[in-house]
């Protein structure tokens, strides 16, 4: 019998801690790619309206978008429990890293308190965001343009962007850092491209809610 | 050149009932090629006998030296001056015992994660033939273990790590590359699953948050970066063995490393 599910005197030899960091790792790859092709597809409206209802047409008829949908909150929701596991949420935690970062003055580890804090702020109005969109289907050119036009929703976004875009600039390059993907040789270009990444995205959103701003519905 | 240094020094006595942390100025002239070790002794000597910051070596070899230098934890044998601002303020390593002043206490934080991680090669001792010749090792496996073998625990990448500051128990760097260096050793006969048994966890490999800290700041310039990134990969894949696809794990497999996953069990 394993006695480590009984008395936490015996130690535990199960696999779970790999498991969970590997589940980690992976939904988080996974919330990158979405973002992504979620910020292109969106971005489609720049070309014209017309392409960006085509495209969401073809997500709801496969039911992409109301299985997808729900799917990726999922998934961000879990992703947001096992990346917490690591938050300085107790305060003596809090004011070690904090004292830390104030001493060391190192970029990789700032940026670990970025990730922190978009974390939260994402997860709040993504949620916001998932909720309101899905929740009127069918997606057209011309309700995103009322809703952006309403000014709330720009705002929302306008903070929503560059903090999603943050998160996932950095998480792309610290999975690359701590799966061994990215050689010590090779982290100097990795950075850069990861600044260069993230300014390009959103510089596409910013595009994207331009266009939706100024769009005749 | 020859500045007139500024060298703020954090004092405490933690024995001391009236012993209040606190900096303390001392200026003193540089001069050429002066390590901060030079500077400290020179304090020493001639203003303060009661200043405490430890040193063995004076050559980055025994890892007592390690302090926080302007924020940064490194060698003071290995600090010249000349290469900081004329304005230096010294503090012990944080996570360690502070003894007094600059001397903390490295030796036991290293004595007892070494402990954890079982930092010796464990051999089949009941085979061992005292008479036998000593089996050799290929040059190149030897030159890739000693690259490791060269940390000289000085305790820098723990002060540097952000993970080690907040959670006690977090293993650091130098243990995870410890457990990299008996897998890569030939003559330590340790399954994966062994290693994943004492670093396998939240408080080893699976704990670093890849703020490489740890890899800015070795003075001995160990290769953290890559060990904690091909360790922590071998361990995950290991974990999730008979869950995902073999093609899969084949395929995320770390390419070129020697070391781990291969076949000597
Ligand atoms: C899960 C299903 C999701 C769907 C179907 C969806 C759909 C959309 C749509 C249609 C827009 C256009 C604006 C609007 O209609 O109000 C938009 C914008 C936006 N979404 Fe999502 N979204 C989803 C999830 C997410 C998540 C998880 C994030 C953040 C991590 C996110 C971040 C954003 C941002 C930053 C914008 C601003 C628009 C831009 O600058 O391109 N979305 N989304
Ligand atoms: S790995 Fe480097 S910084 Fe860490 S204890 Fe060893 S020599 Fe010091
Ligand atoms: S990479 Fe890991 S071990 Fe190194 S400083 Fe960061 S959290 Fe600590
Ligand atoms: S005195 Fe030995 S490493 Fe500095």
């Amino acid at each position: 019998m394993n006695l480590s599910a009984i008395t936490l005197h015996v130690p535990d030899q199960s696999k779970i801690a790999g498991r969970l960091d590997f589940v980690m790792v992976a939904s988080g790859a996974l919330l990158i790619l979405f973002l992504w092709a979620h910020l292109l597809l969106v971005s489609s409206v720049v070309l014209s309206p017309a392409i960006m209802n085509a495209l969401a047409h073809f997500f709801e008829a496969t039911y992409m978008a109301q299985v997808g949908g729900p799917a990726i909150f999922v998934v961000m929701v879990v992703h947001f429990i096992l990346a917490a596991r690591k938050m300085p949420f107790e305060q003596g935690e809090w004011k070690a890293f904090v004292t830390h970062g104030r001493m060391l003055r190192h970029k990789d580890t700032t940026l670990w308190l970025v990730q922190v804090i978009s974390a939260i702020v994402i997860l709040v109005l993504a949620s916001v965001h998932v909720f309101t969109v899905l929740s009127d289907l069918p997606i057209s050119a011309a309700k995103s343009a009322a809703r952006v036009q309403g000014g709330t929703w720009l705002s929302l976004y306008l903070v929503l962007l560059p903090m999603a875009e943050m998160h996932v600039g950095i998480g792309f390059y610290r999975i690359g850092i701590k799966y061994g993907f990215i050689s010590s040789a090779r982290r100097a270009w990795y950075q850069r491209a990861e600044v260069v990444m993230m300014g390009g995205f959103v510089g596409i959103g910013l595009l994207t809610l331009a266009r939706l701003y100024w769009l005749s519905i | 050149m020859n500045r007139k240094l500024h060298i703020k020094i954090f004092r405490y006595n933690p024995l001391d009932p009236d012993s209040r942390p606190h900096m303390q100025s001392f200026h003193i002239n540089e001069y050429d090629s002066m390590t901060l070790f030079i500077a400290l002794t020179q304090i020493r000597d001639e203003m303060d006998p009661s200043l405490k910051f430890d040193f063995c070596c004076r050559a980055g070899i025994c890892g007592s030296c390690g302090m926080v230098i302007n924020g940064r934890p490194g060698l003071a044998c290995h600090t010249q001056t000349k290469d900081l601002p004329a304005e230096i303020t010294l503090h012990p390593l944080p996570v360690f015992k502070l003894l007094g002043d600059l001397s903390v206490d490295t030796g036991t934080w290293f004595r007892d994660v070494g402990t954890r991680i079982e930092a010796w090669v464990h051999g089949n001792d009941a085979a061992f033939d005292p008479a036998a010749e000593e089996v050799r090792m290929e040059n190149a496996l030897a030159e890739e273990i000693f690259e490791l073998d060269r940390c000289i625990e000085c305790g820098c990448c723990i002060a540097a790590c952000g993970t080690a500051r907040m959670r006690e128990d977090f293993l650091g760097a130098a243990s995870i590359a410890r457990i990299a260096r008996f897998a890569m050793d030939p003559r330590d006969l340790r399954s994966d699953d062994a290693y994943y048994d004492v670093i396998g966890n939240d408080q080893g490999v699976f704990g670093c948050m890849g703020l490489l800290g740890c890899q800015d700041v070795c003075p001995k310039h160990l290769p953290l970066q890559d060990q904690l990134g091909i360790m922590r990969r071998m361990l995950a894949l290991h974990s999730v063995k008979g869950i995902l696809p073999k093609a899969v794990i084949a395929a995320l497999k770390h390419k070129g490393h020697k070391g781990c996953c291969h076949e000597k069990h």
